[in-house]
């Protein structure tokens, strides 16, 4: 039914988060000054529409007044009052705006502006010569009574009085109060009596206009509330609200007068205010808001209770809160709630035109009004000041926004006649801009909210994936599935490359997603690769590497494939272990820089999933010389290049001279190096069964399996290809065609080495039952490589013997075959072991000769049947 | 070849460096309070750092001098920055200390037992002096808390005189050797005992007063104001010999001592104000006056700058006489307050003019930007509320023949206080316990009886103006008025003797009573003789006789009234009336009542000696 108001934007000036100490001082001709909590003031002209000036203060303002004829500005910061001379400031400025700068200009207030070293005052306020300040000292509110000097060139102010008020006990709501972060501590405010008004007209006029903190009180209500002796010293009364909720008055130039308490609001004050403004300029209504809404109205009751004499009515009632900031015009009391601008129409003829419907007494009435405050659709007004009335009967308030935006807001007249319907064009325009600049607010709001809500989902999405996965994972684990049918999978294939002459091993990671669900942001892979064996190296340190690999988008069926460079030729420990796992963070996922900031907590803090653990052996890492140069192996290098045999030869000699064996100078001087071999034997009818079902699609497999060549050539190349525990050997150039069931190769370590399969008959001469018999034989002239192959093809053999049906018919022959061989070697190694103790030789000789029982030990093939 | 310094050179090194610091800042002069209290602050926290560096080793004998000195410094940075408890603590650390260097042992918690082991082990050794400096701090915190009974159980002054003298005396050769070696002290132990001394009988004498003890007192004190102090300590001394004389009933020589205490030092204002009361209760109004005088002018003063020992001495007098009976003692009224009583004295003596003049000064002062809230010592306030000073002003301007100011005056209490009187009320009796205070708290302010006293007070005065210009009309409208307020209060005890109490009753329902009934009696009585220059006898008749009903002690209805019945012709009832009033010849004390509830010395009068004569005519003599 009203008109909409109009909201301008003058300038911005960036301060982050809501402060609670915002001030608006008006007054100074057409400059406004504006503190926010932080060092600065700005100076704000509104004759130009822009901040002119800067003020920088020394610490953090917390409230802010000026003079009454508007020269000084007094500033209390953390550290103290400083006085500021605005008008020579200002006058500065002019001069200097010449140049036509467009920045405003900075002014740093120096330490000697300092006139009051008062920590941590709450509050100010100049009562002609005098300046108040309100601090909180231990146990007690200090009001205190400075004497400002009647020259501004001195710096002297003295004090001469102080008020202790002690502290209420905690208001039941400050506990939840402090949640909300600090707010403004006090108020102060001067209410004079309406006599004296009438006898200075002058300073009257003047203050009127800058009615922020001086009031004129109706003479009646002032006797009422602060006593004859006030009113007849002429004495103005301060009047402060306090954050446990009392509002205290003290008679100023009343001798002998204390801080008294006028009454309590129970919730912090802020604000106070007298309204309801009569022809004579007189306010008939003192105003006080609490945060959370509760305003008590103090107006003169005529009509007494007994004997017909005026009393003082207190009204109190509750507003919807909470209360950010208020201000008052000649009848009205505007506030904001921070979501919306109201307004509570406290004069009397709304009250009389109220009763007249409602028929109810007037302190009804007034409560009434209470009951009812208009809404003015303005959001985010944290400071409001200088309610100024147009001829119009528009009402303009100059206002701070949340965002930091100062802002005049234009009500519109507030009694709008409903007889004028019809509007006129303009002010249909005006009225069409209005709309659509408050539909443009609420879009604006309305699309933070939606981008805050659409996050939040997003996450909430992120979340459930993650849970899921991760049950999915743990599900994994306990049912024990074999790898291929695990929906998150991975697996490895080693693959040698060359690279700046160089050999390298690298591992080929594959992942592969055949859950339902995406792997998105948040997720990592992480691979740990550490030697099987470290704990037992000298240095004690674990030389293990992690990987990670961070996932965008892994969609099901999709698979991921990284590449993890393990080793260079030569310098790596074999076997190693690979663990791979998922991990899931979340500080990753909340992303923005500002929600990892606030939880510092969160950003170590992830799901890990262990996927699985493979042990990447020597078969593996195994390079095979292409089968056409097999036959020049034992001597000659590959085609390769001249360099590579030189570095190989380099490699094997340094490993013989690091001390593996005691015979490294020998056989760098034997140009044909010493062989250490070992054998694994293994009953060729369990090798024929396991590798069976393998080519089972091939139709004459079991004709080509029965030939003991094919059989050793399958072996050998299930051996040297197989895909055990999800580790491959990466084809190296094309498929290896094993022609003989002879394969040459480096290992990792650069040596040299050859892998023999073949059939040999296992058993006594003369005895009938011979057992056919695989035989795989390792030779290497590096002791390690054959140790570490030899490790290799026992692992291999396992794997494959565990797959294999158990067929053990004719197993008891062979154990017992087994085992008597197995005995009377023991016993040879013995004698050759007792011999060697026994006989008094050097001790050179004696290794070697423990040595060549060992070489025995390893010679001796195992027989698995 | 070098040597770094020991331990203790350095210590000793950094406590003089302290001290001279220290000394400096306070040479300096005192630039503000706040400074001096920050460096005293800093001296503080410095020198308590040191010792702690000292302490922390075992106590050692080659040591403890130091230790000790440190100990004493820190101290008296504590003492002058009111840390009591702290100075405390170290000091008794400190004995506890020197029993273990001698090797004793303390096993008690007693102060004083414990002072007199530390005494005694160190004895005659080169620690003593230091002891005896300690014991002088000890002495100095006893007396800022106090605690007098433990000064006079260690006998402290006679003890500490000799020592301090035996220490002061050594040769000055001997004393030049020690002094180069001896640590530094921020007070030297002699200045602070002989302030000790003199402010310990201060603090005794003032005791002894408040005791009733003076004689005793007196001789005390008599004695310490020989001692060597500073002008203000010594004026103290004779003040209290002063009051020690007025209690024994010996006001001239009292007034002596109060002459020599402003003699010693001219900022006594106490002596002033004490020379004032002892004035006053020899009814010497023109000296009372003239002390009233010149105690407000000295008050009116600008503060002396804090005077020269302060800036010297870390330790203040003002720190040590601390003690309640002789803040009591000490205590001046505000200028405000010594000009009020200055202008009402005035007044009633006689001297109107200038008791105006102090009058207006006053509502001035009152009214002037400068004049604030400053808190007011209660006890000694004795400034009537701000309507009472205003009617008074009245009456005195009323008195001086200004009639017209007068009206304005009261227009200003009418305009303040007629809004709010109510339309009835109630003067309940006065009961014990239920003083005036709990209703003078009352937020809404003052209470209704008082508001309506005020008003009513304001039209009787009026009303005596318009008597005075002979506007006998407008006299009555105002009396009139005047009386319609005061019927408005109701007597709910109707027990209660509608007389008028003692003078000097002080509950103040008693005294509400009271100046109602004596204002109904002025009121109707002015009112009946405002009737009889109008020639409306009749109503001037029941008005009077009115009046003498609801104040029969008041002469001036009796007289009236006589004289309207004689002019109406009943002559012997008039020669009746003239004899009783004549007989009651009851001089209500004028001094206890305000000064507006005083029978205003203008207007019409009869000549008593005319009367008199008048009845000798009527009774011929037979």
């Amino acid at each position: 039914m009203e008109g909409r108001c109009a909201v301008e934007t003058w300038a911005q000036f960036g301060f982050s988060g809501r402060s609670y100490k915002v001030k608006i001082l008006c007054g100074f001709g057409t400059d406004v000054l504006i503190c926010t909590g932080t060092e600065e003031i700005y100076v704000f002209s509104k004759r130009e529409r822009k901040i002119t000036t800067v003020l920088l203060l020394p610490a953090a303002v917390n409230d802010l007044v000026g003079n009454q004829d508007k020269q000084l500005i007094y500033v209390a910061c953390r550290s103290g009052v400083y006085r500021v001379n605005l008008q020579f400031l200002l006058h500065r400025d002019q001069s200097s705006q010449a140049d036509a700068s467009s920045s405003p200009a900075e002014l740093k207030i120096s330490q000697e502006c300092l006139v009051v070293g008062a920590d941590e005052v709450s509050s100010l306020l100049l009562v002609g010569s005098v300046l108040l300040t309100l601090c909180q000292r231990d146990a007690s509110w200090l009001l205190t009574l400075y004497k400002t000097p009647k020259q501004t060139a001195s710096t002297s102010h003295k004090e001469f009085g102080s008020f202790h008020l002690p502290v209420a006990s905690a208001v039941d709501c400050g506990a939840a109060e402090s949640n909300r972060g600090p707010r403004k501590g006090s108020v102060l405010i001067c209410i004079h009596s309406g006599d004296v008004e009438a006898s200075s007209s002058s300073n009257a006029s003047a203050e009127s206009t800058v009615a922020q903190d001086h009031f004129h009180l109706e003479p009646l209500l002032f006797k009422l509330l602060f006593g004859v002796e006030a009113a007849l010293a002429k004495s103005p009364v301060i009047l402060c609200g306090l954050p446990d909720g009392r509002l205290c008055f003290l008679p100023l130039r009343l001798p002998g007068s204390r801080l008294r308490v006028l009454h309590s609001l129970e919730q912090p004050v802020c604000f106070v205010g007298a309204s309801v403004v009569t022809e004579t300029g007189h306010a008939q209504c003192l105003v006080a808001a609490g945060e959370q809404g509760r305003v008590a109205l103090i107006k003169t009751d005529k009509a007494g209770s007994e004997g017909g004499s005026a009393v003082a009515a207190f009204t109190e009632g509750c507003v919807p809160g909470p209360v950010w900031c208020g201000c008052m015009d000649k009848s009205c009391f505007y506030y904001s709630t921070g979501a919306d601008l109201l307004r509570l129409d406290l004069s009397e003829g709304s009250f009389a035109r109220e009763s007249k419907e409602r028929g109810e007494e007037t302190s009804g009435t007034t409560a009434a009004a209470l009951q009812s405050p208009s809404s003015l659709n303005v959001c985010r007004v944290i400071a409001l000041a200088e309610p100024a009335c147009s001829t119009a009967g528009d009402v303009q308030l100059l206002g701070v926004s949340a965002r930091g935006q100062l802002q005049r807001i234009c009500l519109p007249a507030g009694r709008v006649d409903e007889g004028s319907s019809k509007l006129s064009s303009t002010q249909v325009s005006r009225s069409v801009r209005d709309l659509l600049s408050a539909i443009g607010d609420v879009c604006e709001r309305a699309s933070v909210l939606k981008t805050v809500i659409k996050s939040k989902n997003q996450f909430l999405r992120l979340l459930n994936h993650a849970v899921s996965v991760s049950f999915l994972l743990m599900a994994d684990t306990t049912t024990d599935l074999p790898i291929k049918e695990k929906p998150i999978r991975c697996h490895f294939e080693t693959s040698w490359s060359r690279l700046l002459q160089k050999d390298s091993l690298s591992l080929v990671c594959f992942l592969h997603n055949s859950s339902p669900f995406v792997l998105e942001r948040g997720w990592t892979l992480s691979i740990t690769v550490s030697p099987l064996s470290y704990s037992s190296s000298p240095a004690g340190e674990s030389s293990s590497t992690n990987f990670s690999f961070p996932f965008h988008d892994l969609r099901p069926g999709q698979t991921f494939e990284a590449s993890l460079p393990i080793a260079a030729a030569g310098d790596a420990s074999f076997p190693m272990t690979v663990s791979c796992s998922l991990i899931f963070s979340l500080s990753s996922l909340l992303g923005e820089e500002e929600v990892a900031a606030s939880f510092a907590g969160l950003q170590s803090s992830c799901i890990s999933l262990p996927l699985s653990t493979l042990t990447v052996d020597w078969l593996h890492a195994l390079q095979l010389n292409s089968p056409t140069a097999t036959h020049k192996m034992a001597t000659v290098q590959p085609s390769s290049a001249a360099a590579d045999s030189i570095q190989t030869f380099l490699s094997s000699r340094q490993l013989r001279c690091g001390g593996r064996t005691n015979r490294g100078g020998e056989s760098a001087a034997k140009p044909e190096p010493e062989k250490y071999s070992a054998s694994v034997w293994v009953s060729s009818e369990i090798v024929r069964d396991t590798l069976k079902p393998k080519k089972s699609s091939n139709l004459d497999a079991k004709e080509s399996i029965r030939d003991p060549e094919d059989l050793c050539l399958s072996l050998l190349e299930r051996l040297l290809s197989e895909d055990t525990e999800g580790v491959k050997m990466g084809c190296q150039g094309d498929k290896i065609a094993l022609s003989t069931s002879v394969a040459h190769a480096r290992g990792p370590n650069g040596a040299a080495m050859k892998l023999t399969v073949k059939e040999i008959n296992v058993g006594e001469e003369e005895s009938t039952d011979k057992e056919a018999t695989i035989e795989v034989q390792i030779e290497s002239s590096s002791l390690a490589a054959v140790c570490g192959l030899h490790h290799a093809v026992l692992r291999r053999i396992q794997t494959l013997l565990q797959s294999a049906t158990e067929k053990a018919a004719s197993t008891k022959n062979v154990q017992i075959l087994g085992l008597r061989r197995a005995l009377q070697r023991a016993e040879i190694q013995q004698s050759q072991i007792s011999g060697a103790f026994g006989e008094v030789v050097s001790t050179v000789q004696r290794d070697r000769l423990l040595l060549s029982v060992y070489q025995e030990l390893r010679r001796n093939p195992l027989l698995i049947v | 070849m070098y040597q770094p310094p020991s331990l203790l050179e350095k210590w000793s090194q950094e406590n003089n460096e302290l001290v001279n610091k220290c000394k400096q800042e306070a040479a300096g002069g005192a630039v503000s309070r706040d400074h001096r209290q920050s460096s005293l602050r800093w001296c503080s926290s410095e020198f308590h750092k040191l010792l702690r560096k000292i302490q922390g080793i075992p106590p050692h004998v080659d040591h403890s001098q130091l230790e000790l000195a440190v100990v004493y410094n820190t101290c008296v940075c504590f003492t002058a920055q009111s840390q009591f408890s702290e100075a405390e603590l170290l000091l008794k650390e400190a004995t506890e200390r020197v029993l273990q260097v001698t090797g004793n042992n303390a096993d008690t918690s007693d102060p004083l037992v414990l002072w007199r082991a530390g005494l005694k082990s160190a004895g005659n050794t080169a620690l003593h002096p230091h002891v005896l400096y300690l014991l002088c701090l000890q002495w100095a915190l006893w007396l800022a808390k106090c605690q007098l009974e433990n000064i006079g159980e260690l006998q402290m002054s006679s003890l500490c005189e000799i020592v301090c003298d035996g220490v002061g005396d050594c040769s000055p050769s001997e004393a030049k050797g020690r002094l180069s070696k001896s640590p530094l002290l921020v007070m030297e132990p002699k200045r602070l005992t002989e302030l000790l001394q003199i402010c310990t009988s201060i603090a005794q004498g003032a005791e002894k007063l408040n005791e009733g003890r003076s004689s005793e007192a007196l001789s005390d004190l008599q004695a310490a104001s020989a001692l060597p102090a500073t002008r203000a300590l010594v004026a103290y001394t004779h003040l209290l010999s002063g009051s020690c004389l007025a209690h024994m009933n010996r006001p001239q020589m009292a007034l002596q001592c109060y002459k020599r205490a402003l003699e010693t030092d001219s900022r006594c204002v106490c002596a002033l104000y004490r020379s004032m009361l002892i004035y006053r209760q020899l009814g010497n109004t023109q000296a009372e006056i003239q002390a009233l005088r010149l105690l407000h002018s000295t008050l009116m003063l600008p503060p002396a700058t804090e005077p020269v020992l302060g800036g010297i001495q870390p330790l203040s007098p003002s720190l040590l006489l601390s003690s309640q009976s002789l803040s009591r003692l000490l205590s001046v009224p505000s200028a405000l307050s010594v000009l009020y009583s200055l202008a009402l004295k005035c007044v009633l003596s006689g001297r109107v003019t200038e008791g105006v003049e102090h009058y207006l000064d006053l509502l001035a002062a009152l009214h002037s930007e400068d004049q604030h809230a400053v808190r007011v010592d209660a006890e000694v306030s004795v400034l009537p509320r701000m309507p009472e000073l205003y009617l008074e002003a009245g009456t005195a301007l009323l008195f001086t023949w200004r009639p017209a100011d007068c009206m304005a005056f009261c227009n200003e209490v009418i305009s303040t206080t007629l809004e709010l009187v109510p339309e009835k009320v109630v003067l309940e009796e006065p009961e014990e316990g239920i003083g005036g205070d709990a209703r003078g708290l009352s937020v809404e302010g003052e209470d209704k009886v008082a508001m309506l006293l005020w008003a009513a007070a304001a039209y009787l005065v009026q009303g005596h103006c318009h008597a005075h210009l002979k506007d006998w009309k407008q006299a009555v409208t105002h009396y009139t008025r005047c009386i319609n307020l005061l019927v408005k209060v109701h007597l709910k005890n109707r027990d209660f003797q509608p007389q008028i109490p003692a003078a000097d009753v002080n509950v103040k329902h008693g005294k509400d009573l009271c100046t109602l009934q004596r204002m109904k009696g002025l009121s109707l009585a002015w009112r009946g003789i405002s009737f009889t220059q109008m020639d409306q006898l009749r109503e001037a008749l029941r008005d009077l006789q009115l009046s003498l009903q609801a104040f029969p002690d008041y002469t001036g209805a009796g007289l009236w009234c006589g004289e309207v019945l004689w002019r109406l012709g009943r002559k012997h009832e008039a020669a009746a009336c003239w004899e009783k009033t004549w007989s009651l010849t009851t001089q209500t004390s004028v001094e206890k009542l305000p000064l507006y509830l005083q029978d205003p010395q203008s207007g019409p009068l009869l000549d008593s000696v005319e009367l008199r004569f008048r009845i000798q005519e009527l009774v011929p003599p037979v």
